[in-house]
């Protein structure tokens, strides 16, 4: 079942004067459990067609589809609104809310969800748990190493029950032992909550645990992974 | 969003940036304190200065002959009341009055053998408890007596320009009702320093009957002064005073002078209040828009985790609100010991700044008044301003669209 679907999508750029196409008629659709790695150099698109699909930005020409909605019609608060219940980000740079604590990061897209306090707990409990990250749920991103930072960050993206986990380069920053765990702590989520994860990236061992590829180039999909490109 | 996570992110927001916290907080707890000091001086200054015109030169109710124009101090007989001391028995009456006596005033001209100088004569009632804070200035020698001999009491300060000391003989020249001089020589009693130097430099107090004999006016005199228990009681004796052909005067019209600068002063003051709140405004507006650039790439981490603009916009505000709350609650604290103290203490201004223009009287001291209605008044206006100029950067803040912000990652 589609969860995502990217329609002949452009997004065009302007800096002062000059115009850069960083998406060129992209399509592209997203099942409900995928694992799929977003691949490609520098500047080929990835992190724009995961903002389109996180409705974190609109396209200059296309549609854009989350979960049945065309969200290249909403308004700024409608796709607040929509990133909030259906879409779970992970940042190349961990992106925790410095003031507070590691419960309280993974607490925050909860309580934006209006969510009972019992169910927080148990909730941010149970996250943090999956994570490994139990007893250092009082210490503030700065007191935690960018793993465990980025560890949080995966707890965090997981905790309203996104239907997709968009994930822009997420082992940038870590050690080859960090940005293992964290890829398999992802895998596990994966697997035990069928939420889809997109993650952006272009390290090989990264790809390596995705189960569809997408190819882009210079704005383009070159293949899909489907076998559709 | 629960409120209590935005209390949360503003606080250790603020916290986090302890140095520039403090800075700002010490703006607006000088600002407030600043500003309810300068409400205190005002304040205190005016009624001090209204309380103690009342007491010692006009009282709160006087009575007077209708033609009667005090800037004259003409004794024509048209100008005086006939029978004073009737007027005053009926106004004593009254349950408002606390005390009533006549007064004559007359200009004139005070003597020794070396040099002369224009005075204001005043007869009074020595018996009377009008002028027991007349009593009180007293700073040397006696109050005058009753018993008809020729004396005089004299502000300290005219004494000492004049070189006069108590026991020293002066003559006292006076223009009767026809135009004509009168001399008499009297003795000086006593010396009066009430602080109010426009009082004490150029006024004489003889007994009444001595004045009145003078000036030749029998025993009519200038104005029935009329001291209440309470000021608040002025329009309820003033009505039950109507006499047929005496003009009644409440302290309001007494003190025209004095309530027109209050009230003129006032728009001065507002000016100031207005530019202490608008240079903490300005800084309070400089510590939160550089907290919004600061955290550019914590709006887009929220953004991107749904968070909406309004509720960014509150986060910003209530940081704002936690700044304002606790700088307010110190300038409040602060400016109230401060107006309490001076208060108590006074501000000694010196005989150069002290005055006693008409209606109006400043002492060598000048003391605060504590009016917590004040306080709080300027309390929440800071708080309000603070709001008002938070909109800003908070506005700025929730605008700020999510991919952009995260760009600063």
């Amino acid at each position: 079942m589609s969860i995502i679907k990217v329609e002949n999508a452009t997004k065009i750029y302007h800096i002062g004067e000059s115009e850069t196409r960083a998406l060129n008629g992209v399509s592209l659709q997203v099942d409900a459990g995928e694992f799929t790695a977003l691949v490609g150099p520098s500047g080929s698109g990835k992190t724009t067609l995961l903002q389109l699909m996180g409705c974190l930005d609109k396209p200059t020409s296309g549609m854009v589809m989350v979960n049945g909605n065309n969200v290249s019609q909403f308004n700024a608060n409608q796709r607040a609104e929509i990133r909030q219940e259906k879409i779970g980000f992970i940042f190349q740079f961990f992106a925790l809310v410095p003031v507070l604590s590691a419960y309280e990061n993974v607490e925050l897209p909860l309580l934006l969800n209006n969510l009972s306090l019992s169910y927080r707990k148990e909730r941010v409990a149970y996250l943090l748990e999956s994570v490994g990250l139990t007893n250092r749920m009082n210490h503030r991103p700065d007191q935690m190493s960018g793993g465990e930072q980025q560890r949080v960050a995966i707890a965090r993206a997981l905790a309203s029950e996104p239907i997709v986990v968009l994930a822009d380069e997420p082992t940038a920053n870590l050690d080859t032992a960090n940005g293992q765990q964290a890829m398999d702590i992802m895998q596990k989520l994966n697997q035990e909550t069928g939420t889809a994860f997109v993650f952006a990236t272009h390290d090989p061992r990264v790809m390596a645990y995705a189960n569809r590829l997408i190819k882009m180039r210079d704005g383009r999909i070159l293949d899909n992974g489907n076998g559709a490109g | 969003m629960a409120f209590k996570t935005f209390w949360i992110m503003g606080y250790r927001d603020l916290v986090r940036n302890r140095r520039r916290t403090i800075l700002t907080l010490v703006a607006i707890t000088l600002g407030l304190t600043l500003s309810i000091f300068m409400s205190g001086l005002i304040g205190g200054v005016m009624e001090s200065s209204l309380r103690d015109s009342i007491r010692l030169t006009t009282g709160h109710i006087q009575l007077r002959a209708e033609s009667y124009e005090e800037i004259k101090v003409s004794l024509l007989r048209r100008d005086l009341l006939d029978e004073p001391d009737a007027l005053a028995v009926q106004a004593e009456m009254l349950p408002e009055v606390q005390v009533a006596s006549p007064i004559l005033w007359a200009s004139g001209v005070l003597g020794t053998i070396r040099e002369s100088t224009a005075i204001r004569i005043n007869g009074i009632d020595p018996a009377s408890s009008l002028h027991d804070p007349l009593r009180e200035s007293l700073a040397a020698g006696e109050f005058l007596t009753n018993d008809g001999r020729r004396e005089i009491m004299i502000g300290q300060l005219l004494a000492r320009e004049m070189d006069l000391e108590v026991g020293d003989r002066v003559f006292l020249a006076v223009g009767n009702p026809d135009g004509a001089p009168e001399e008499g020589v009297f003795t000086i009693v006593g010396l009066v320093n009430s602080g109010f130097p426009g009082l004490d430099n150029t006024n004489v107090f003889l007994n009444l009957s001595q004045a009145q004999n003078i000036t030749h006016v029998g025993n009519r005199a200038s104005t029935v002064r009329i001291l209440l228990h309470q000021l608040d009681d002025t329009a309820a004796a003033t009505s039950a005073l109507e006499i047929p052909g005496v003009a009644v005067l409440g302290w309001q019209e007494l003190h025209e002078v004095l309530l027109t600068a209050l009230e003129t002063g006032q728009i001065f003051y507002d000016f100031l209040y207005a530019i202490i709140f608008l240079v903490v405004a300005v800084i309070i507006a400089n510590t939160l828009l550089m907290s919004v650039f600061e955290r550019t790439r914590e709006m887009g981490i929220l953004a991107a985790l749904g968070m909406k603009g309004r509720q960014i916009m509150t986060m910003f505000l209530l940081e704002a609100a936690i700044l304002g709350l606790i700088g307010s609650v110190f300038g409040a604290i602060l400016g109230s010991i401060l107006v309490y103290y001076f208060s108590i203490t006074g501000i000694y201004i010196g005989e150069g700044s002290a005055s006693a223009v008409e209606g109006m009287a400043i002492g060598t001291s000048m003391f605060t008044a504590l009016n917590p209605a004040d306080i709080l008044s300027l309390s929440l206006w800071m708080m309000i301003v603070i709001l008002l100029v938070s909109l800003y950067p908070a506005w700025y803040a929730a605008r700020m669209e999510p991919v952009e912000a995260l760009h600063a990652l």
